[in-house]
C-alpha cells in the first residue's frame, strides 16, 4: 500500500468509527467518494442506473449498520468493494443481468460530455468486455480499473486466490485475442505475443 | 484459449507482471525488469501499449448517469424511515393511560385470584346439578328408607315424622320408598328405626348402608 492509500485508508476507519456513533455527516463524506468508483465498477454488472443507485445505497446501508463491527483485517475500500459485489450480484439475480437498454438521456449525455477519443475507447473496451463472464469483469475492473492487488480482489470476491488469478488470466487471454481486432488492429501480432 | 505458450519464458513472466507493474503495487526491481525487458521485446511492448490502453478505458468515469445527491438523499430518507419506529418508544416515556391500564390489569388478576380461592375453600361439594354418569350423593349417616303403605295418609305420615323427629331427604322413588333422616343430633337412628318398624302402615323401614 503507497502513502496515498494509507491516508486515504486511514480517512475512511475516522469515517466509519463516526458512523458507528451515527454521524451521518460522516456517512455522507463516505458516501460522496466512494459514489464515482462504485458506479464505474457497477456499470460493468448492469447498464441500469436505477439498479446502480440501488446497489450503492443497500451497500452504504450495510456499511452505517455495521459500521461499528469493522475491525480493520482489511481497507475500508476493500472492505466497501465486497459489499457492493455481493449487492450488485444480488441485484443482478433479482433484476436480471441482461444489459437493458441505456437511458436516452445517458446517450446524449455521453455524445456532449465524452471527447471523441473518450467515447471511441469506451466502445472499444465495452465490446472487449462484452466477451467476458460477469466474474471476469469484474476481476478485470478491480485489478485494472480501481488498482485491487490479487489478495483484495480475493477478499472482495471471497474466494481464493488461485480462483482470481485463473479469471484474471482467462480474461486477460481473452481481451488479448479480441481487443487488437476491435480497434482496427492486425490480429497478428496475438500469435506473436507472449 | 489462444495463450501461446511456447512462448519464451520472460515474455510470460513480463506478462504476469504487467497488471501489477501498471498499477504501482510491483516492487521498484520487478518494474525494473519488465522496462529492460520491454526494451528488446517488441511483441511485449505492444502488449503492454495495449494493457496500458485497456487500463486508461477501465478508468473513464462511469458512462451511465448516477446523481450522487440524489442517491445519498434517498439514503438518508431511507435512514429516517428505519429509526423512526425505533425512536419513539425510546423518546416518550409511559404514558398515565398505559400505566391506568397496567394497575387495571393487575386489579383484575388479583380479584380473580381471590375469587377462585373462595370457590375452592366453599369445597364444591354440593353442586346445584348433577350429570347423568356422577354417582348417587352418598346418604346422610342414619339414614333410614322407609316404604309407607300407600294407605297411609300425608297427615299419618307427617305426624309420625314429626314424633320421631325425622325428615325426608329424598324419595319417594319408583317403588314409594322415602330416605329419612333424624333432623337433629339429638334423635338417634336406631330408636327412630324400631320405632318404625313397629308403626302400623310401615311396609318398611332399613337402615341406608353408609358407603365408606
Amino acid at each position: 500500500m503507497n502513502d496515498d492509500a494509507t491516508d486515504s485508508d486511514a480517512t475512511d476507519r475516522m469515517l466509519l468509527q463516526r458512523m458507528a456513533a451515527g454521524d451521518r455527516v460522516a456517512l455522507g463524506v463516505l458516501y460522496r467518494s466512494y459514489h464515482g468508483r462504485l458506479c464505474r465498477f457497477l456499470t460493468r454488472l448492469t447498464r441500469r442506473a436505477d439498479v446502480i443507485e440501488e446497489v450503492i445505497n443497500d451497500c452504504f446501508w450495510i456499511a452505517w449498520q455495521k459500521a461499528g463491527t469493522f475491525h480493520g483485517d482489511s481497507r475500508v475500500s476493500t472492505w466497501l468493494m465486497g459489499i457492493a459485489y455481493r449487492c450488485g450480484l444480488k441485484a443482478l439475480r433479482q433484476h436480471g443481468d441482461e444489459p437493458v437498454e441505456d437511458d436516452p438521456r445517458h446517450e446524449e449525455r455521453s455524445a456532449t460530455h465524452d471527447l471523441d477519443e473518450d467515447r471511441e475507447l469506451r466502445d472499444w473496451l465495452g465490446k472487449g468486455l462484452e466477451r467476458l463472464s460477469v466474474d471476469q469483469r469484474v476481476v478485470i475492473e478491480l485489478v485494472y480499473g480501481v488498482g485491487h492487488t490479487l489478495d483484495d480482489v480475493a477478499v472482495i470476491m471471497q474466494c481464493p486466490v488461485g480462483t482470481v488469478k485463473a479469471r484474471l488470466f482467462h480474461a486477460r487471454v481473452k481481451l488479448r485475442n479480441v481487443l487488437p481486432t476491435l480497434a482496427g488492429d492486425s490480429p497478428k501480432r496475438t500469435e506473436n505475443a507472449p | 484459449m489462444t495463450f501461446p505458450m511456447d512462448s519464451g519464458k520472460d515474455c510470460v513472466h513480463a506478462w504476469e507482471m504487467m497488471p501489477w507493474v501498471m498499477q504501482g503495487s510491483a516492487t521498484q526491481e520487478q518494474g525494473a525488469w519488465l522496462e529492460s525487458h520491454l526494451a528488446q521485446c517488441e511483441s511485449c511492448r505492444a502488449e503492454f501499449a495495449q494493457q496500458s490502453r485497456l487500463r486508461l478505458a477501465l478508468s473513464l468515469p462511469a458512462d451511465v448517469p448516477v446523481n450522487a445527491d440524489v442517491g445519498l438523499g434517498r439514503l438518508l430518507a431511507r435512514l429516517d424511515t428505519a429509526d423512526a419506529p425505533e425512536a419513539r418508544p425510546r423518546s416518550r416515556p409511559p404514558s398515565w393511560l398505559s400505566r391506568a391500564l397496567v394497575a387495571a390489569v393487575l386489579v383484575q388478576a388479583l380479584g380473580i385470584g381471590v375469587l377462585g380461592v373462595k370457590l375452592w375453600s366453599m369445597g364444591g361439594g354440593n353442586p346445584a346439578y348433577r350429570t347423568l354418569s356422577q354417582e348417587t350423593l352418598p346418604a346422610a349417616p342414619g339414614a333410614i328408607r322407609v316404604v309407607p303403605d300407600a294407605s297411609m295418609t300425608l297427615a299419618d305420615w307427617s305426624a309420625l315424622l314429626h314424633a320421631l323427629r325425622l325428615q325426608v331427604v329424598s324419595g319417594p322413588n319408583d317403588v314409594g320408598a322415602y330416605t329419612v333422616a333424624p333432623a337433629s343430633s339429638a334423635s338417634t337412628a336406631q330408636h327412630a328405626l324400631q320405632q318404625l318398624r313397629t308403626t302400623r302402615g310401615i311396609l318398611l323401614a332399613e337402615p341406608v348402608a353408609v358407603t365408606p
